[in-house]
């Protein structure tokens, strides 16, 4: 869980202008582990992508991890 | 690893007698260890996700950089249908290629999945080209990448009995495969 918290908090540094600003918080559920990450209000869009392309290739990235482990990854993406 | 230290041999770009100066030099160093810092940066995702691979520049041009993934948990970095390495490929230029300038396409790859991935896109093309001739009817394919769309586009852009066209929106948009009646109307259908 702490792997994919830090690979969420990873990309999203290198996505973004203001890396300082990047959050990530784990809350976790009975089946999931939801990641809530929030970045400067300027920066949701370079996390987001276009059509949400960017979000979703994370998302892709957390479920190939959580294959590995007994819950899902869940990104939610703060605004 | 360290390019920096690389000997410079970028007399083949130069021109004029300004050659030396710091900024020239800079930017070279930057441009030619563009192809090693992807490869870490992707190295670094990887070993996060905790998969046991190595990854190598394979080709770089003016153009393309291509990386390779190998190692025991490669088909894990390659994931269903392509989709963990597609997004690995995703989130690499928007990371590297985020100013415009020396922009090069990043490509990652492992071992043939590509150009495997092609040819199976090609086939798949061919096939369903015959059938819209066949049945006479436009053929829709299944969703696909802009990637994957353009492959097939470009497999059938010389087959004169049908044309291709991309409809529905993101990751909904869909290659339609459409047969030409040749010589117009009035049921001037090709055989075979």
């Amino acid at each position: 869980m702490e792997a994919m918290r830090e690979l969420v908090a990873f990309l999203a540094k290198a996505l973004v202008d203001d890396p300082d600003a990047v959050e990530v918080k784990v809350v976790e559920e009975d089946r999931a582990y939801v990641f809530e990450l929030s970045v400067a209000q300027g920066d949701l869009g370079k996390v987001i992508g276009k059509e949400g392309r960017t979000a979703r290739a994370i998302r892709t990235l957390l479920a190939t991890m959580a294959t590995r482990s007994r819950k899902r990854a869940i990104l939610d993406i703060l605004e | 690893m360290d390019n920096k230290d690389k000997p410079q041999d970028g007399a083949l770009f130069v021109t004029g007698t300004s050659a030396a100066t710091p900024s020239t030099r800079d930017h070279d160093v930057d441009d030619e260890g563009k192809a090693e810092e992807a490869a870490e940066l992707l190295d670094e995702i990887l070993e996060l996700m905790d998969l046991d691979v190595d990854v190598d520049v394979r080709s770089e041009d003016d153009e393309e950089i291509v990386l390779d993934i190998t190692g025991r948990d490669a088909g894990r970095a390659i994931g269903k249908k392509g989709a963990t390495l597609d997004s690995l490929q995703f989130l690499l230029n928007k990371i590297l290629n985020r100013q415009a300038e020396g922009r090069r396409h990043l490509v990652v790859d492992s071992g043939d999945y590509r150009e495997r991935h092609e040819k199976g896109l090609v086939t798949l093309a061919k096939r369903e080209a015959k059938r819209a001739v066949q049945e006479g009817r436009t053929i829709t394919l299944q969703p696909m990448s802009a990637r994957d769309r353009r492959v097939i586009h470009l497999s059938l852009a010389k087959l004169e009995d049908v044309t291709t066209m991309s409809q529905g929106e993101g990751t909904q948009r869909r290659i339609q495969i459409i047969p030409q009646r040749q010589g117009g109307g009035g049921g001037a259908r090709r055989r075979g």
